[in-house]
């Protein structure tokens, strides 16, 4: 750096604002030089070519009910009181049959029957690949949502979002990798975005909404430029630090993260800011002008992080403790399906006109489904055995309806895809060979599907 | 197996066995189906059983039968009947009546139709069973026969199963037989050993092509992988069955798991998995089985797998960390003027072996900014840095270590090193993470047991066994107590409270028992002998039957919320009384509240005198009971282990289900390190042998793994890069003789981990400077060998301790209590778990920390994982950080702090400036950064100034961001 022999402050000034701060190539340069790549975040390759380069993964908490949703079951509707099925809460107990509070109809040209919880998802059927022979290995809302985001339903262990964050990197440095747009805390809490054992570049970043959506986003110096004076002579102390330990890498890196930081201070916000966003847009999504907490929010400002590069958006719908989990009334469900139904829909139609739902998988799954008897005395149980699950875009065959239940919706019987299965087939449309990509830790190779999972090629279109 | 156990039990317990005449038989009586028909089974007559009564037999519990279960071990038909029709419940009672007395021998038959349950079995009232596992859905066993006498005044005989806790018995069947002789086996039915001609052509046509197409791959002598132990390429194999039992039973097919499997009637084990072979083909197996399974196939296959799969132990010991601790030569060196330690001996001869030479010295003023936040997290004070400098008698440097190692600020800083690795939390880690006020205890210990010194041996055996070892004095057996707050820190599971998974906690003490003290991945051997270490799956229930034995303290749950089992600290051979002492409190609670809700009831209906009478009686208990509850208990309870009620050895458990049990293993030591039993006279857990067993010479691990510890957190990275494995998934040490000298070094030296450091950090090795020459870069840019001190960044703790440090913030007191709502007020649930995030002025080792919610500071900066052992740090780097440093409230404050204190010393601009740098880098601030700052200030106080900000506080809000930016420096966070 040339500014130690200026003495003019004026001049001082504007080296400190022409310094690296402003210009990212400076770093960039000193950081190609010391022949290292420490980038970790840089954008990386899969194995082999992706169908999709990101994910939105739309979690809805506390275990949707199959068969009032999307595994039609007329034996259900014949419900009568005698017959019974498994019932209650965590136990195998028989109980009654429970009729599905809502009808079924086809959607789009496949004709993919959905019920009436979701009119507005079923209009876009063809676009749609649900699959209704989901299972996984808990009845413990906990377990079950640790499961679903880690491949692990007891132990802690790396988020489905860091693991791609780690394969993939992130096509911009000004957001972070993974973003969980969660206002709500889920269950199992910071552990379904957690990095685990993965390097902490990978942690999701939690978004919560609200006026401050990232811890730290807001610039806490009222003075316009106080921050930035601060930068520049952060910058330039630091550059004379590094100016003799060139060949430590991390000291460069670091002083990246602080051009990033700053660039996040604007870029972030930008992101977050729908101001721009036209009353037909909003309008789609659900998301009346000014609000920033809503489920619409979420899906629109997921739509939007996609757009900047942002590689897995979770959007956690509803929170541990207000939830799908509708023990005593499943007429409830009513509330929690108009909350999301139009906003998803809006969010699968605006990708679909930007061109991006070629390029981007959406998901949308809940931990676990429902049981076929009755709980409580209009409610449903837990039930892991079956559930339903959807994907679109990215890869994914739409109009299909994969796997199948016995009558009851109660046990899977044809094409079962349990969780890990899932969990393969999101990182396969990425590109990933989900057997190889991994970690070592703790004496081993860690991987997302544990030692199990298989793709499901069936669902790929 | 499970039948030996059991006969040892009998004897064991005591029960009368008459002595029986040798090679006779028992006289069969009766045997009834419970709630079931008549049968014939084994040949004999079963009489039928139901609820309106059988003549001479009564059974009380609930019935039940499901005949759609899958049985395991599959068998006849007429058995299979019997057994899926039971009487359950959590006390079931058989009973016969009218027998003539005399000895007697009962054989009954168990199931399980859903999920594992526990439960003890007693005939005529003593235990024969104690705390049986039923096994996962439909596992069965055959259990007795056993022994007892009947006695004329009464003629009964009765078989009761009680479940303590949850537990709910599914009895299915009952053989009666009387005298002391044998009770027969049933016989297994034979294979076909003598096949005919047509049965040979049978199996070649129609069986071996099916076997070589659909089979082999998985279930061979040449598989890649042999899945599920099965090998069906030879007769030995066939006949021996798998990991799950028999694959076929003779002349049955419906009873043979290869057919079931083959018909994939149970999700998981369907096979071929992909897809089901044509139903001819299942039906020509079917008949080869109903053949007796002829098979010509002489080659033993299965001996050839056995000796490929079995350790050879020789061998297996010669693995490096395994190989006894040596002495090794100190090494000769070319620059003989460089070392001043054996340190830098070894170090040096790598060096120059590798044509590297070492870095010069570094400046005094980096040494001792290094050394002292090497022992203590913080940075030297500017005084310090002087009385350093001007110190120039050869003793200078360890005058400081001296110094630093004496500070209580050193227990602070390394008893955190050693509550990452055993992922010390403020919480249970249950689905509702619930706060365990006492585990403090615990974490002040570790950190006293640093400041104190305490010998490394004590250290590992107060932790493992500090209740059962002698101790002179109250404070002692207080402190050895609450050590063993190690095993209670295990991390809990779920939510569940019928089924509670007890297992995956005891699977999180052997995991980090292994991890901390051996360097050793233990729990790989928990479904399956280890992989790549020689760790078998009986040694890991070996010492699994130690934590069973062990009884860990309740932290509560969502559906069972009291704290219970917890430890009173109370003096030696007080503990019984203490108990009493507890057990009295509860039981006065108890009767208290039952009287209140009577009362209250009675209040409701009654009027005048009576009423009064009442309503005092009923104000009276209120009183009593409230002033118990909110009397202190006469002692202090520790969240820490005592013995478990029941002491025993456990199963195996197969792909380590514990409702798949196998064989029982005796308590044991690691067999690669001699596998020493626990003696038969032990009517201990065994964790005071384990600790001895650990830290006996046969065990090399314990003192290299601790020894590159140390080293590990003096230089940023071990001799052995995998600290927590020593294995062969590990990393070979870089200086494997330096490494065996440190660990004797350490072990011979009485385990003083002070004495450690004043070794190492004296040495010149560690008085090098953080820069390296080019060349040294290019041939070790991982700077294995040490030529130049490893330039490192601070870690989460040292980064905001030193803020508040430097803001003249930091409360180092003894830190309180964790604010936690009382006790009372719990209400934790899976849907509103326990999370909070105390604000804290205190060092951050002492901020409350839970399982399963990462703290937002400690997350960002690549704090300790609370939910499993950290043997190192990462060290991250971004934007998050970056962000926090540049808008957090906290980071804000003790800049404006730390100005403030700098303008207090009352300095012109100069000085102020050159106490800053002294303050926070330990250096002198050169002439061009005293000029750019001055320069910065005025520029901030003219932004200051121009928005509207008083102008008393325009001055501190410059300083203020002058310090924002200095915590921003990478000389700021990284250590030279």
């Amino acid at each position: 750096m040339k500014s130690s022999h200026l003495l003019n402050r004026r001049e001082v000034l504007r080296s400190m604002v022409g310094s690296s701060l402003l210009m990212p190539g400076i770093v960039s340069h000193l950081l190609a030089e010391s022949g290292h790549t420490t980038d970790p975040l840089a954008p990386k390759h899969p194995h082999y070519p992706a169908r999709a380069k990101r994910v939105i993964f739309i979690f809805s908490n506390g275990g949707v009910s199959q068969m009032d949703t999307f595994d039609y079951k007329p034996e259900l509707f014949k419900a009568d009181g005698k017959k019974t099925g498994v019932g209650g809460g965590l136990s195998n107990q028989q109980r009654a049959l429970l009729r599905p509070l809502w009808d079924f109809r086809p959607g789009g040209q496949c004709g993919t029957l959905v019920s009436d919880l979701f009119p507005h998802l079923r209009e876009l059927m063809d676009d749609i690949c649900v699959i209704r022979s989901m299972k996984g290995d808990d009845n413990e809302h906990y377990n079950a949502t640790l499961g679903m985001h880690t491949g692990s339903f007891f132990f802690s262990r790396p988020s489905i979002g860091s693991w791609v964050s780690y394969g993939l990197g992130t096509e911009n440095r000004n957001l972070p990798s993974f973003v969980a747009l969660a206002p709500q805390m889920p269950y199992a809490g910071t552990q379904i975005f957690n990095n685990d054992f993965l390097p902490a570049y990978h942690q999701g970043v939690r978004v919560i909404g609200g006026s401050e959506p990232i811890a730290n986003l807001d610039r806490r110096t009222r003075q316009k430029g106080l921050q930035e004076l601060e930068l520049g002579l952060a910058d330039i102390l630091n550059n004379r630090h590094l100016k003799p330990r060139a060949a430590d890498t991390d000291l460069a890196a670091r002083i990246r993260s602080f051009e990033t930081a700053f660039h996040m201070q604007t870029d972030a916000q930008e992101a977050f800011d729908l101001s721009r966003e036209s009353d037909a847009t909003l309008g789609l999504y659900d998301v009346e002008r000014g609000n920033n907490d809503s489920f619409g929010w979420q899906c629109l400002v997921a739509r939007r992080l996609a757009e900047r590069g942002v590689r897995f958006v979770e959007i956690v719908d509803g929170s541990s403790s207000k939830n799908w989990d509708q023990h005593g009334n499943m007429a409830e469900h009513a509330i929690h399906a108009k909350n999301i139904d139009k906003p998803i829909a809006g969010l699968l139609r605006d990708l679909k006109a930007r061109g991006m739902l070629e390029d981007t998988l959406v998901v949308w799954t809940t931990e676990f489904g429902r049981t076929p008897g009755v709980d409580g005395t209009k409610g449903r149980g837990h039930h892991s055995a079956s559930f339903c699950s959807w994907m679109a875009g990215g890869g994914v065959r739409g109009g299909l309806a994969y796997g199948a239940t016995d009558e009851l919706a109660s046990t899977v019987v044809e094409n079962k895809v349990h969780v890990h299965d899932f969990h393969a087939t999101i990182l396969h449309l990425l590109g990933f060979d989900h057997e190889q990509l991994t970690y070592h830790h703790g004496g081993r190779d860690y991987r997302l599907t544990d030692v199990f999972g298989n793709v499901v090629h069936d669902i790929l279109a | 197996m499970q039948h030996f156990s059991v006969m040892g039990m009998v004897c064991a317990l005591g029960i009368a066995v008459s002595p029986g005449v040798a090679g006779a038989d028992a006289d069969f009586i009766r045997a009834l189906n419970l709630n079931g028909p008549a049968l014939v089974i084994d040949g004999r007559e079963w009489e039928a059983e139901t609820e309106s009564g059988t003549d001479g037999f009564t059974a009380k519990g609930k019935r039940f039968s499901d005949q759609g279960v899958l049985l395991r071990p599959p068998t006849d038909a007429a058995r299979t009947e019997m057994i899926r029709s039971s009487v359950w419940g959590g006390t079931v009672t058989l009973e016969f009546s009218g027998l003539k007395p005399g000895p007697y021998q009962v054989v009954l038959y168990v199931w399980e139709d859903n999920h594992t349950e526990q439960f003890d079995l007693l005939v005529n009232g003593k235990v024969v069973e104690a705390g049986f596992y039923s096994g996962s859905r439909g596992m069965w066993k055959r259990l007795g026969p056993w022994r007892t006498e009947v006695m004329e005044s009464d003629g009964r005989l009765t078989v009761t199963a009680r479940g303590p806790g949850h537990g709910a018995a599914n009895l299915s069947g009952i053989e009666l037989w009387s005298g002391s002789g044998t009770v027969p086996e049933p016989e297994p039915p034979a294979f076909n050993t003598d096949p005919s001609a047509d049965q040979i052509a049978f199996f070649e046509n129609r069986i071996r092509p099916v076997l070589i197409e659909s089979c082999y791959e998985c279930h061979s002598a040449e598989a890649e992988k042999i899945k599920g132990g099965l090998v069906l390429d030879s007769r030995a194999g066939v006949h021996a069955g798998g990991d799950t039992g028999p694959a076929i039973m003779p002349g049955v097919p419906e009873a043979s798991l290869l057919i079931q499997a083959l018909n994939h009637l149970s999700e998981d084990m369907a096979m071929p998995p992909k897809r089901k072979l044509p139903a001819h083909v299942i039906a020509d197996f079917e008949e080869w089985v109903r053949m007796g399974a002829p098979d010509p196939r002489d080659t033993n296959t299965l001996a050839a797998v056995k000796a490929r799969e079995a350790i050879d132990w020789e061998q297996a010991r010669q693995w490096w960390s395994f190989r006894p601790l040596a002495t090794p030569d100190v090494p000769a060196v070319a620059d003989s003027s460089w070392p001043v330690n054996d340190i830098d001996r070894f170090v040096l001869a790598q060096q120059e072996s590798a044509g590297l030479s070492p870095a010069p010295d570094a400046d005094r003023r980096a040494w001792i900014r290094r050394a002292t936040y090497d022992l203590t997290g913080l940075p030297p004070t500017p005084e310090e840095v002087r009385s350093f400098l001007e110190d120039d008698s050869p003793e200078a440097g360890a005058t400081v270590v001296d110094r630093l190692l004496e500070s209580p600020r050193y227990g602070e800083r390394w008893g955190r090193h050693w509550l990452d690795v055993v992922r010390y939390a403020d919480t249970a880690g249950d689905n509702s993470d619930y706060p365990v006020p006492q585990m403090r205890f615990y974490r002040d210990w570790v950190i006293d047991a640093f400041n104190r010194d305490m010998p490394y041996d004590e250290f590992v055996r107060s932790q493992l066994a500090g209740d059962l070892l002698q101790s002179e004095s109250t404070d002692q057996r207080k402190q050895q107590v609450v050590a063993t707050g190690y095993l209670a820190n295990s991390r809990r599971f779920g939510s569940r409270v019928d089924d509670y998974p007890w297992h995956l906690t005891i699977e999180d003490t052997i995991d980090n028992v292994g991890r901390s003290f051996l360097g050793l991945t233990l729990s790989c051997a928990r479904c399956h002998d280890h992989k790549f270490d020689p760790i078998t799956q009986k040694d890991y229930y070996a010492l699994y039957g130690i934590f069973h034995s062990t009884r860990y303290p309740w932290p509560g749950i969502e559906l069972d919320k009291k704290q219970r089992d917890f430890v009173p600290l109370v003096p030696p051979g007080k503990l019984d009384d203490a108990r009493t002492t507890l057990s009295d409190i509860g039981k006065r609670k108890r009767e208290l509240e039952r009287d209140i809700s009577g009362l209250k009831k009675e209040l409701a209906g009654s009027e005048g005198d009576k009423k009064n009478n009442i309503q005092q009686q009923l104000q009276q208990a209120e009183e009593e009971l409230e002033k118990l509850i909110s009397t202190p208990l006469p002692f202090t309870m520790a969240y820490a282990v005592s013995e478990g009620s029941r002491i025993e050895d456990v199963p195996v458990q197969h792909k380590g289900d514990p409702a798949k049990p196998g064989d029982v293993v005796r308590r044991r030591f690691l067999t690669v390190f001699g596998g020493d039993q626990l003696p038969v006279s032990a009517e201990s857990s065994g964790r005071r042998h384990l600790a001895e067993w650990i830290l006996a010479e046969q065990t090399p691990l314990t003192a290299r793994v601790m020894a590159n510890r140390i080293w590990q957190h003096h230089f940023g990275q071990g001799i052995v890069t995998t600290p927590n494995d020593f294995g062969k998934q590990g990393k070979p040490p870089t200086h494997p003789e330096l490494l065996d000298y440190l660990a004797v070094r350490f072990r011979d030296g009485g385990w003083s981990v002070k004495a450690m450091h004043r070794l190492i950090m004296l040495s010149r090795t560690y008085g090098q400077a953080a820069g390296r020459s080019e060349q040294s870069v290019t041939a070790d840019p991982a700077n294995r060998l040490l030529s130049g001190f490893p330039r490192r960044r601070l870690d989460a703790e040292s980064i905001r301790d030193t803020m508040l440090f430097l803001g003249g913030n930091l409360d180092l007191g003894p830190a309180p209590d964790h604010p936690f709502p009382p006790h009372d007020k719990w209400n934790f649930t899976q849907h509103n778990p326990f999370k909070a995030v105390y604000p804290s002025n205190h060092r951050s080792v002492y901020l409350m920390t839970q399982r399963i919610q990462r703290h937002p500071f400690l997350a960002i900066f690549d704090g300790a994982d609370p939910s499993t052992s950290t043997p190192s740090r990462t060290t991250s780097t971004t934007p998050l950080q970056a962000l926090w440093l540049l808008n957090d409230g906290f980071v804000h404050e003790q800049a404006f702090r730390t100005a403030r204190r700098l303008l207090d010393m009352d300095l012109n601009e100069t000085d102020t400036l050159h106490s800053a740098s002294e303050m926070f880098f330990a250096r002198r601030i050169t002439l061009p950064e005293i000029r750019m700052a001055s320069h910065f200030l005025s520029d901030a106080r003219e932004q200051l100034a121009g928005s509207g900000i008083a102008r008393e506080e325009v001055e501190q809000q410059a300083w203020a961001a002058y310090i924002r930016v200095l915590f921003r420096l990478n000389e700021f966070v990284y250590l030279d």
